[in-house]
């Protein structure tokens, strides 16, 4: 209990900080005053610009939390992160092709629809090559991932190339492949807020599964759980997790790896309490990364990805040593 | 009518076979100790009974009904089964892996767990992490994992190779007292304890089903020491046996 009120709180804290945070500094009380109806050209700004972002930096990174539990959950390594793994490059691509290819849908629907097929496309991807190549351990995973990433994101860096016009700016599509949250409208962050809900529901059905899984395949066959359709149905709730993070988002990397490990320190390795803290924790990080984002260089703007990138890269780094060394 | 039976199963991966036409039929309440060299197809034999790989032909039966037909949930609430290694790739607490173990049956009063928790001496370990356990306690908490909703079948795996002699010994009595009130059997390669505690010894060799009788009866045998490929020099001990191979 202690820790959720902990978690909470630090949320909540990290929120008005991000929120006072930005190109021109604000006090809570001129948060307050925002809120509370204030009319001048600041508070309305700080209500129809700032506050909107803060909150959905807050919920993409719980859902890039709750997709990285997962994945490491199906995966059963800790080194699992649906960035490292393909599927958000997948989901990228998919979100480029719907920027940047003219199609007969409107483009609200197109760009999550085709980021959930390149997601879960690219998923399925990395499975069927470690599968194939025999190597269904950590490390054949991640060559796998890493090398489907690769392709995904030359095949990406290519559409970007040639698509491109006056029309269609290679600035919209940079800023979705570097992350960052767009700005939401305030209906826009009560659609990711029900999305987000939606997800937290969806994964609380696979937690105890997850933890069958986490016993070993054997002893998962054993107690009466079917492996690989539970798999199938995981990595395809993963990767509608992880198209709505990039859908909202853009490519933020590293936080669907730090979020789950920070999470099992704090409430334990069983999914149910797993899953619910590894979505606060990221969408700690992510909203104090987009403050960063937003204020460490005035008046321009460093594109959240690379902000996680630099913090969550030396994380990994630890993690794959700390590894290396046990075994 | 038996608990649990093979007819005529048959395993086979790729060109090789590694079980062939093993018809076997074990009652409610009895120990099996299932022996052989190495590559015999116990491991194969003792899955294809707990239903986590399938035959290639014939089938298994739990009760009266095709054990490839039952559902999942039923079958893991039914046979408990207990792997060669055990290795969880999450570093649980061991009240965590009992609660995992527990919620394969649904409606688990919670007096069983505790009831668990005291028969397997597991009182002051609640709290501890798996990573932190001695391989003695590794095999109490395994075993208790499995056993905690209780299933009418036991299959056991050679539970106790990586243990020191004194757990080893602990385990495969506990095993073998098992089958006073329900079916155990042991994939066992420790033949002194398996013919000294055992009721019911089965013999295989090369996936062939060699001898399967009560083990007073299958220690004079011949086809023991053939199957082996050793004279055994069998010694009458205390507690039970001591099968000594030479030459």
């Amino acid at each position: 209990m202690k820790v959720w009120l902990g978690l909470a709180a630090m949320l909540l804290l990290a929120m008005v900080v991000a929120a006072c945070a930005g190109n021109q500094w604000a006090t809570p009380a001129d948060l307050l005053r925002a809120v509370d109806g204030d009319q001048a050209l600041r508070s309305r700004l700080l209500l129809d610009w700032r506050l909107p972002r803060v909150v959905a930096a807050a919920f993409v990174g719980a859902l890039l939390g709750l997709g990285g539990t997962i994945y490491q959950g199906v995966f059963r390594t800790p080194l699992a992160e649906p960035y490292l793994l393909g599927s958000a490059g997948g989901a990228a691509l998919g979100a480029t092709v719907a920027l940047l290819v003219p199609l007969a849908m409107p483009q609200s629907w197109l760009l999550p629809l085709l980021a959930f097929a390149g997601a879960w496309g690219a998923t399925m991807l990395v499975i069927g090559i470690s599968r194939v190549a025999g190597a269904v351990d950590a490390a054949g995973l991640l060559l796998a991932g890493v090398a489907v990433a690769a392709i995904l994101g030359a095949l990406r860096s290519f559409l970007m190339l040639a698509l491109s016009d006056e029309t269609v700016s290679l600035q919209v599509v940079l800023s979705w492949v570097l992350g960052g949250v767009q700005t939401p409208t305030w209906r826009g962050v009560a659609l990711l807020v029900l999305i987000t809900l939606a997800c937290l529901a969806l994964a609380h059905t696979l937690a105890r599964r997850l933890d069958v899984l986490g016993l070993g395949e054997t002893m998962a066959v054993a107690f009466g759980l079917d492996v690989p359709r539970f798999v199938m149905l995981a990595v395809l709730a993963g990767s509608v997790i992880v198209a709505a993070a990039v859908a909202f988002g853009g490519l933020v990397a590293f936080v669907g790896l730090a979020s789950p490990h920070v999470a099992r320190w704090l409430v334990g390795p069983l999914h149910r309490p797993l899953l619910p803290a590894s979505a606060l924790v990221g969408a700690i990080v992510v909203v104090l990364a987009d403050a960063i984002a937003r204020s460490a260089l005035p008046p321009a703007e460093i594109p959240l990805g690379l902000v996680t990138a630099v913090a969550g890269g030396p994380f990994f780094i630890l993690l794959l040593a700390r590894r290396l060394r046990a075994s | 009518m038996s608990a649990l039976s093979a007819e005529n199963l048959q395993v086979a991966r790729g060109k090789s076979t590694l079980l062939r036409q093993i018809s076997l039929k074990f009652n409610a309440t009895e120990s099996v100790a299932i022996i052989g060299p190495n590559g015999a197809g116990k491991s194969t034999l003792l899955k294809a009974l707990a239903g986590t790989i399938a035959p290639t032909e014939g089938q298994v039966r739990l009760g009266r009904r095709n054990l490839a037909e039952l559902p999942a949930a039923e079958r893991a609430q039914s046979i408990g089964f207990l792997p060669q290694h055990f290795e969880p790739h999450w570093d649980l607490g061991v009240a965590e892996l009992l609660e995992i173990g527990a919620a394969r049956s649904h409606g688990l009063a919670p007096a069983a767990l505790e009831k668990t928790m005291a028969a397997f001496e597991l009182g002051g370990l609640e709290r501890r992490r798996w990573s932190t356990l001695s391989g003695g306690e590794r095999a109490r908490v395994l075993l208790a994992m499995v056993l905690v909703v209780d299933p009418p079948v036991l299959l056991a795996d050679e539970p106790a190779a990586s243990l020191d002699i004194r757990h080893r010994l602990d385990l495969l009595r506990a095993l073998a007292d098992r089958g006073r009130k329900r079916l155990s059997v042991v994939v066992v390669h420790d033949l002194d304890l398996a013919f000294s505690f055992y009721d019911r010894v089965v013999l295989l060799a090369k996936g062939e089903l060699i001898a399967d009788e009560p083990a007073a009866r299958l220690l004079d045998d011949p086809r023991l020491d053939d199957t082996f490929g050793v004279r055994f020099e069998r010694l009458r001990t205390g507690e039970g046996w001591h099968l000594r191979a030479c030459r």
